[in-house]
Formats: C-alpha cells, structure tokens, sequence
C-alpha cells in the first residue's frame, strides 16, 4: 500500500469512529428522552 | 439536538484535518508523518480523559452530587474510546516504518494495558444498580488506576524500546518543525474540542439512563399480572 492508502486508513478509522460513536449517543439520547417523558 | 458545542467540535475537526493533509510530509518519513496528526491528539486525549476521570471522581466523593459520577464514566469511556485508537493507528504507523503491527515495546503494553484497565472501570460501572453505590465504587478505581498515566508517559525514558522519546512534551524546545508543530497543535486542540462535546453528550446519556431506570417498568402496576385467557373461537 503507498503511504497516502496507509494515511487514508488511518484517517478514515479516526473520523469514521468519532462520527459513529457521536451519532450512537445522539441516538440513545434521544430514544431515552422519549422513553422519560412518556 | 445539534448543540454549540458540537458545531464548534466538527468546525475545529475539519480544520485540523485539513491542515493536516496539506501541510508539507516530513523529511525523514514522508507523508507517513501525517498519521501523527490522528495518532498524537488520540493519546493525548487517553491522558486527559483518565486524569479528568480522578478529578470527577474526587469531586463526587466530596460533593455526593452524581453529575460528577455521570461526568466521570463519560470521561472514562471517552478515553477508551481514544486509547483505542491511539492503539489502532500507532499500528497502522508501525506497519510500514517499523515493518510490523505489533511489538512488545514498554510504551505499547503499557497503553494497552490501560486501555483493558479502563475497560474493566466500564464493566465496574455496569455491575452495580444503585447509581450511589456505583458512583462510589467507580470513584475509587478510577483514583487508583491513574497511575498509569506517568508510567505510559515516562516509559519511552525510564526503558529502551522502538517508540520514539517525546517530541513536544519534552525538556529544552520540541523536536519538530514550525507548520508541522503547527499541523499537530491545531489537531490536539481540535480533539480536545471534540472530547468536550463527547464528555457533554454522554454524560447527558448516563443522566437519562438514569432516570429510565428510576420509572417503575411497564406494566409493574397492581392487577397488570392478571389477564382474562384468549378467546378461543369467539365471534358466533
């Protein structure tokens, strides 16, 4: 692999995880929310 | 709901990771480098997540006001969250300048070994209903297990391994070049950033499961136990 393909990867999983791990809580939050005020 | 502070945590985001891929490649590895913009802050952030863990933690023990225990298992898993991909992205580095994935350096067993302690402070957490007795137990693990923290640190210094010694965190000026030292600090910032918008929502997370959990369970109201049998070839 050239060195921008081992970067790519390296960037892809940082961002890709944050960006997943960001909408997983949002997610939850807001089915929790729904579950409290109902 | 989208919240200032995670508008502030993607603008910075993407700022660093511009900067990051297009300022000039390092002399000795070339565009390699670039992976230090990700792989730096992560590490960072581990340290910062688990030092912060003791200080909510200390704040709950004298206060007894959970938002510092919701504030400490966010922090916490936040920084697993991090370690992980310190791990993860120091052996995507390691691959091809050091030829492997993995070695038995002092500084890479010590992370990984903080990484399974802070996965043990989540399973802590998890194993215990009432939210005083959690608080209280995950408060003092929390206090214990930081000391790791100058043992990851120091352990490029205190023992010869292949992981390089400080660059920035170091006596005497940093070993880096300006816009690349500009690239990195742009990027630690940014996580850092990040890592408050995390710590904001998970913390907001513990609090509602919380509050789930203190509402009496579907159906847990008298007589809902009984229920008349089905009717068997109704209608005639």
């Amino acid at each position: 692999m050239s060195d921008w393909g081992w970067v790519a990867l390296a960037f892809a999983i940082v961002y890709g995880t944050l960006g997943a791990y960001t909408a997983a809580l949002m997610r939850r939050a807001a089915r929790l929310r729904r579950g409290v005020e109902r | 709901m989208i919240k200032p502070l995670d508008v502030a945590a993607g603008s910075v985001l993407v700022t660093a990771l511009v900067l990051g891929l297009v300022v000039p490649p390092d002399a000795v590895q070339g565009d390699l480098q670039r992976i230090m913009y990700v792989h730096v802050p992560s590490a960072w952030l581990a340290y910062l997540s688990f030092g912060l863990t003791l200080v909510f933690g200390v704040a709950y023990l004298r206060t007894r006001r959970i938002r510092w225990d919701h504030l400490a298992g966010a922090s916490a898993e936040v920084g697993v969250v991090f370690t992980g991909l310190a791990l993860v992205t120091g052996s995507i580095w390691g691959k091809p300048v050091w030829g492997v994935w993995w070695t038995w350096d002092a500084r890479l067993v010590l992370t990984a070994v903080m990484f399974f302690v802070y996965l043990g402070y989540l399973a802590l957490r998890r194993a215990f209903e009432d939210p005083e007795v959690r608080a209280r137990r995950a408060s003092v693990y929390g206090i214990v297990a930081v000391a790791q923290i100058p043992l990851v640190h120091f352990s490029v210094v205190w023992w010869r391994g292949l992981h390089q010694p400080p660059t920035v965190l170091r006596p005497g000026d940093p070993q880096i070049d300006g816009p690349l030292l500009a690239a990195l600090l742009a990027a630690v910032f940014a996580f850092t950033v990040v890592y408050a918008a995390l710590v904001s929502r998970r913390a907001e997370v513990a609090r509602l499961e919380d509050l789930a959990a203190a509402l009496p369970a579907d159906g847990a109201v008298a007589g809902a136990g009984i229920s008349a049998p089905p009717i068997v070839g109704g209608g005639r």
